[in-house]
């Protein structure tokens, strides 16, 4: 079982694409300590056979809508939040030297 | 007090006026407005008729409203300005209701104290020194403080009602479906609910009367239709059968809260309402917080991927496009958002996650099926909508820390979220100068009934139109 120190949850914060400094990843292993307690709460009920709940209802609310472009948004209005841009692209780094 | 101002057009560029500057006069002690909107264009477009006309409204910052500033109370989107207009904004609009406020809320909604807004934190009306609770804290506290009649909130796990209770105000959280979800920013889609704040269960009717409704935009909006809700308050409460949360009500650790609240169940008997105690399984109680924590961290973890700098938000600068985002997501999220991400990330591991987030969804069924039994015998669930009055903003024990404590009465309001079913809290009584309140929950698609129970504890009390002024 790998150890859930600092590091493995820079790493793990590493590949949500931020990064936590050594005190919040500290705070976290701390924590952690904690979660473990309350999960402990959820394993101590039998769910066997029990199925997943995923949203409130089971009634259906969803239809099949006709193939017609609708709530069309125009290029300038979805560039509209975009920092860097430069005719309609994204400007990013270059990548290939 | 929206019917009274839906009656008196003359007034209505003064009070909108008023209610704007008040707003502004009121920031340095309350902090409850990220950005402020001038109703002066509102005022030129209002349409003839509206059950809002010429009301003014705030609308918590995770709703987003064409043209104006929309954060979430996160650095990462404290530019973003949307480019349309949420659901439930238009039909504000086409009720007449002129928004003054876009309002403080908890970064990205996760949080309960309304301490995590990139702002800084709002501050109850009540007493400054108090946090408003989260993470609709400023809708919460313009309310409170009469600045706005009525103002949106959305609630995750407790988000509208907890802050009702701290500002002695009524907070509404409607069924799963009731009111379309299109264009606020998520937190956790099977778990988040727009609701809002009133003064009154009158008005609590009437707001819901604009804002529910089937909406082809939000695939999980109901296509019921929608009752009139004033008709709840002609209602008598005789007969009514309502459970008392004994769980909760025997974890509630302050006396005071208990005797006021074994007061007001006195009365709603004399009024003619069958009141009885009713326990669910312990276990399932005390597992509320940890389903809650899991189920919303994981969806929550997903859901804002999209948060990278680049399309919208915040960016900064980097090497190349992993660097940016990273940089971005980095200096654009509070560290509490940060660490919860980590843990919600966490319990969707191939290799955990049978036994945190599937367990987690197992536990939420069978805490839905436990209410769904209640509801066979009651009409009603009720119990103090926390132990305590709004703790202080310097307290020790921050609300968004994660407890060993089990904490069933400040973490229990989630089932109603769990269910989706509706749920509001009401002023119930004063501790040190300070409201607070009773929660009712009932079966799915009864808010008449629940409107009904609230309107004869509201007449029980005599917290009708509750506010205070900003000393």
């Amino acid at each position: 079982m790998v150890e859930k120190n600092k590091e493995y949850f820079q790493k793990l914060a590493d590949q949500l694409m931020f990064h936590l400094s050594d005190e919040e990843a500290e705070e976290l292993v701390k924590e952690f300590g904690t979660l473990e307690k309350q999960f402990s709460l959820m394993e101590e009920i039998d769910t066997d056979g029990v199925e997943e709940m995923i949203y409130p209802f089971e009634e259906p609310t969803t239809y099949i809508r006709k193939d017609v472009a609708d709530h069309v948004i125009t290029q300038d209005d979805a560039m509209a939040n975009v920092t860097k841009k430069l005719e309609g692209h994204f400007v990013l780094p270059k990548v290939v030297k | 007090m929206i019917k009274e101002m839906v009656n008196h057009p003359e007034d209505i560029a003064e009070r909108c006026q008023q209610a704007y500057e008040k707003a502004q006069a009121s920031q340095d002690k309350l902090n409850a407005v990220i950005t402020f909107v001038d109703p002066k264009e509102q005022l030129e477009k209002l349409p003839s008729q509206g059950l809002l006309r010429g009301v003014p409204i705030a609308i918590k910052d995770n709703v987003c409203t064409k043209g104006v500033r929309t954060t979430s109370g996160s650095k990462i989107l404290s530019n973003y300005v949307p480019v349309y207009d949420a659901t439930i904004t238009k039909k504000l609009e086409e009720a007449g209701a002129v928004c003054i406020a876009k309002t403080s809320m908890d970064e990205l909604a996760m949080g309960g104290t309304n301490l995590t807004s990139f702002i800084g934190p709002a501050h109850n009306p009540w007493d400054t020194d108090r946090i408003t609770g989260g993470s609709s804290g400023g809708s919460a506290a313009l309310v409170a403080a009469g600045i706005v009649p009525m103002a949106i909130g959305s609630d995750t796990g407790d988000s509208v009602r907890k802050p009702a209770s701290f500002c002695g105000i009524v907070g509404v959280k409607p069924t799963y479906g009731r009111i379309s979800r299109y264009g606020v920013i998520p937190y956790t889609s099977s778990l988040d609910h727009v609701g809002y704040f009133t003064r009154s269960v009158e008005d609590a009717c009437v707001s819901l009367q604009v804002l529910a409704g089937r909406d082809d935009l939000d695939l999980t909006s109901s296509n019921r239709p929608v009752p009139d809700y004033s008709q709840a308050l002609n209602e008598s409460v005789e007969g009514k059968k309502i459970a008392i949360l004994a769980n909760v009500v025997e974890s509630v650790s302050n006396p005071e809260t208990k005797d006021m609240f074994n007061k007001l169940v006195e009365k709603l008997k004399q009024a003619g309402a069958i009141v009885e105690e009713y326990h669910f399984d312990d276990k399932l109680m005390k597992a509320i917080l940890p389903t809650y924590f899991t189920i919303a961290n994981c969806e929550a973890a997903s859901n804002h991927s999209n948060l990278d700098g680049i399309r919208f938000g915040v960016r900064e600068d980097g090497a190349d496009m992993k660097e940016i985002m990273t940089n971005s997501r980095t200096k654009g999220f509070g560290p509490l958002i940060r660490r919860r991400f980590v843990i919600g990330s966490y319990g969707l591991f191939e290799e955990n996650q049978e036994r945190i987030f599937r367990k987690a969804q197992k536990v939420r069924r069978l805490i839905v099926n436990a209410m769904k039994d209640c509801f066979k015998e009651y009409d009603c669930i009720i119990a103090p909508a926390s132990s305590n009055i709004a703790p202080l903003i310097n307290d020790k024990n921050d609300g968004d820390k994660l407890s060993a404590d089990y904490l069933v009465a400040e973490n229990y309001m989630a089932m109603a979220n769990f269910s989706g079913d509706p749920s509001m809290t009401v002023p119930m009584g004063f501790e040190s100068g300070c409201p607070i309140g009773v929660n009712l929950t009932c079966n799915a698609w009864q808010e008449e009934t629940m409107f009904t129970i609230a309107k004869a504890i509201e007449d029980i009390t005599g917290y009708k139109d509750l506010q205070t002024e900003v000393k």
